[in-house]
């Protein structure tokens, strides 16, 4: 009887012993296995309604830097062609931009930390993954765009190139804007085909500036109008005469240009767009004067400064104000609850010249 | 010889051994996670065979003591052993039964549990949706396919994997990875700011700027180690992609192509997919007033389960977890800044376990004292009658 038990006893020791062992095998393996899976590039459902126009994130970075809210506060609003995306660990942002003929580029926003480098290094870091070479400090100052916002300047780059064996219809360009501030550096990029990152330029740099204004909460900086809605405007057309050459726009601005004057000086060419009426034709005149170094005039005065230009969309308000060497010359107009200002600025010559070319631009203006 | 055997392992001898030696190990391993920090040394001591001497990584290494899955594994066999060999069935024992086979539950569930619960984290920001949870204590390689349309093929190499001069070779890719170099924990540094001397371990993408230097394991327990690793791609069809960075601290992934497809890799903490989503509607962390002692805090999210037509608001909070699909979220803990909630995430297929055997060895002593208690009064009666 007690050698029966003891068999008993052995037998189930040794099962034990056996599952016991198999458990820790399994265990042990648990570790150290490849794992394959998919998932899905839609983003998840959300179910929350105030989410539903917001940019989407469906992550969160853990190693946000502290002090930078997260993109999911800010509703900062995208170009309906803009697909959002499931996130990447870092990403704050991920849209597909989606163009001809299977072409498809990439938007993203990254955060990390202040110490990410400087803008030559991540310029040519990018530079690599398109397969180029690196350039210098003074090819960079050549090429780089600035943006100023209300969190600071953005630089921006626009750099092309085709990797080996990269697929053109995905690949060949990246236009990016980075910026640094106390705690972060944020990273902004689009990357793709080529010809649709070209079209998709305006709409990117108003993103940047956008969400850069969104990480303030005092917003763009105050001036005598109230705060300009650029993100939420509706979008206009026009066509720019030749010679002039869209540059990013500031966080006040719906768009800029630049058109060349002499002796290597510039015309700044801006269009701006503000909900309401933008103040009285005195107040704006006076402050356009008082930008130019020139004497307040009498509102009553300020009438006769005042002249319409009637296009085949709407009536503008036209001015033309010399100082002693710049020259300004501003249209408005008001429709739909808004003031759309277009202004043009430059050595008294030049604008001269370019007086016919800026009328033309206002004449191709279609709300 | 066979007597021997069963005499040793149903010795009580050999229980006062594993109990003497559990209390010295739990003793050592308390003592020991001031320098290797809590995960550190309940791996080393508590969920392995042998603790060694010296740690891994050092070439060679020395069983100095058993480890806590030895010693708990024994005292089972010991205790199951012990209680069959000396079993004869009598209503006057049944809570010497009840209560061993408490006890043996309650070990089989914490070794079960050891083996096989899997913890992991969910961090949320207000309004943000998550359908996978991230393992703060283990990294992964994660290499993806984008070429999908509407999905990525991700293959995950856990880090335990990446070992120097190790060559990975999987069906899924179209390109082996051979490790060059792997830091449990590191630093990086801009080549331009970590002065001279420094090199870099990639050649490519934008490791090739930076400097990765080894650092000591982290050991506080709101600290976490930052792995990195220099790998080559080496296509099958021949030749080399370069060496790339890849670390948990580097964020971005990293992409090329390869295979006519395009890549990109990143060494992130391991997630853990789930067939349903979590999105935080809001964090509430209410303090005493006047004070920065917490009340409460409590997450209000929405479970979003497309395969079973689900889509609810949960309140999470302190011992109100929300229990779904065999897994537990936790309230457990917030960013500092309140910007973020942070939810443990529990796969424990043996929970129960501690509870069952709560109960069955509270029965046991019951019935057990019961009965002497009983036997106890009766003489008491006898003697004075």
């Amino acid at each position: 009887m007690r050698i029966g038990c003891a068999g008993w006893v052995m037998r189930i020791s040794k099962y034990f012993i056996l599952v016991l062992s198999a458990a820790l095998l399994v265990s042990c393996e648990k570790n150290s296995e490849i794992k394959v899976y998919r998932v899905s590039k839609a983003p998840l459902e959300q179910s929350a309604p105030q989410q539903q126009d917001a940019m989407p994130t469906n992550t969160s970075a853990p190693r946000m830097p502290a002090g930078l809210p997260p993109a999911a506060e800010t509703a900062v609003t995208t170009p309906a062609n803009w697909e959002a995306q499931p996130l990447s660990q870092m990403r704050q942002a991920s849209f597909l931009v989606k163009g001809d003929n299977g072409a498809v580029a990439d938007v993203s926003f990254v955060s990390l930390g202040s110490a990410a480098g400087n803008v030559l290094e991540n310029v040519n870091r990018w530079l690599g993954q398109l397969g180029q070479p690196p350039i210098t400090e003074q090819k960079l100052g050549e090429m780089a765009q600035r943006l100023q916002t209300s969190l600071g300047e953005v630089t921006i780059v626009d750099l092309a190139g085709l990797p080996d064996n990269a697929d053109p219809a995905r690949d060949g360009r990246i236009i990016a804007a980075m910026m640094t501030t106390s705690n972060a550096t944020l990273f902004f990029k689009m990357r793709g085909n080529a010809d649709l990152a070209e079209t998709q330029k305006g709409d990117f740099i108003r993103w940047v500036a956008a969400v850069c204004d969104a990480q303030t909460q005092a917003g763009p900086a105050q001036i005598a109008e109230a705060p300009p809605q650029t993100a939420s405007a509706p979008t206009i057309k026009w066509t720019a005469p030749e010679g002039w050459t869209e540059v990013p726009p500031s966080s006040m601005r719906y768009a800029s240009f630049s058109a060349p004057a002499q002796d290597g000086g510039k015309i700044d060419i801006s269009i701006v767009t503000f909900p309401g009426d933008g103040g009285s034709d005195a107040d704006n005149i006076n402050r356009w004067r008082g930008q130019m170094g020139l004497a307040p005039v009498d509102a009553n005065a300020v009438t006769s400064q005042v002249a319409p230009l009637k296009t085949g969309d709407t009536m503008f308000s036209t001015t033309d104000i010399a100082g002693n060497k710049t020259r300004t010359i501003a249209a408005w107009t008001r429709r739909d609850g808004r003031v759309w200002f277009f202004k043009a600025t430059g050595p008294n010559a030049a604008i001269e010249k370019e007086k016919s070319n800026f009328v033309k631009f206002i004449e191709s203006v279609r709300f | 010889m066979l007597h021997k055997f069963v005499d040793i392992i149903t010795s009580l001898k050999l229980t006062i051994v594993c109990l003497a030696a559990g209390m010295a190990l739990i003793f050592a391993g308390t003592l020991a996670q001031v320098h290797l920090g809590i995960h550190e040394a309940q791996q080393r001591y508590f969920q392995s065979m042998f603790v060694w001497w010296p740690p891994e990584g050092r070439g060679f290494r020395i069983p100095i003591f058993p480890g806590g899955h030895l010693i708990g594994a024994v005292l089972l066999i010991n205790l199951i052993a012990a209680h069959l060999k000396r079993f004869r069935w009598s209503w006057r024992k049944l809570g010497i039964h009840l209560t061993h086979a408490g006890l043996i539950i309650m070990l089989a569930g914490g070794l079960f549990t050891d083996l096989f619960a899997v913890e992991s984290h969910m961090q949320l920001a207000n309004g943000d949706a998550k359908n996978y949870s991230e393992d703060m204590r283990q990294t992964e390689l994660a290499v993806i396919d984008t070429s999908g349309d509407d999905l990525d093929q991700v293959t995950a190499i856990p880090d335990t994997v990446l070992r120097p001069n190790r060559v990975i070779d999987h069906w899924s890719l179209p390109f082996r990875i051979a490790v060059r170099n792997f830091y449990q924990n590191s630093r990086l540094r801009m080549l331009s700011q970590a002065g001279e001397g420094a090199r870099p371990i990639a050649n490519q993408g934008s490791g090739a700027m930076i400097a990765v230097e080894p650092v000591t394991r982290a050991t506080a327990s709101d600290e976490r180690d930052v792995p990195s690793a220099a790998i080559e791609i080496l296509p099958k069809d021949g030749g080399s992609l370069g060496t790339w960075l890849v670390s948990d601290s580097l964020g971005a992934p990293q992409t090329f192509a390869c295979g006519g497809r395009t890549w990109m890799i990143a060494l992130r903490p391991a997630r853990y997919y789930k067939p349903y989503s979590v999105t935080l509607q809001k964090f509430t962390h209410e303090k005493y007033a006047g004070t920065e002692i917490p009340k409460d805090f409590s997450s209000k999210v929405t479970l979003i389960d497309p395969e079973r037509s689900v889509n609810r608001d949960v309140l999470i909070y302190m011992n109100h977890p929300l229990r779904y699909r065999g897994e537990t979220f936790y309230q457990a803990g917030f960013q500092k800044d309140d910007s973020a909630t942070i939810l443990q995430v529990v796969h424990n297929p043996s929970f129960i376990a501690p509870y069952v055997a709560c109960v069955i060895v509270a029965a046991g002593l019951l019935v057990q004292f019961g009965f002497h208690l009983v036997g106890f009064s009766r003489q008491r009666r006898r003697a004075i009658a």
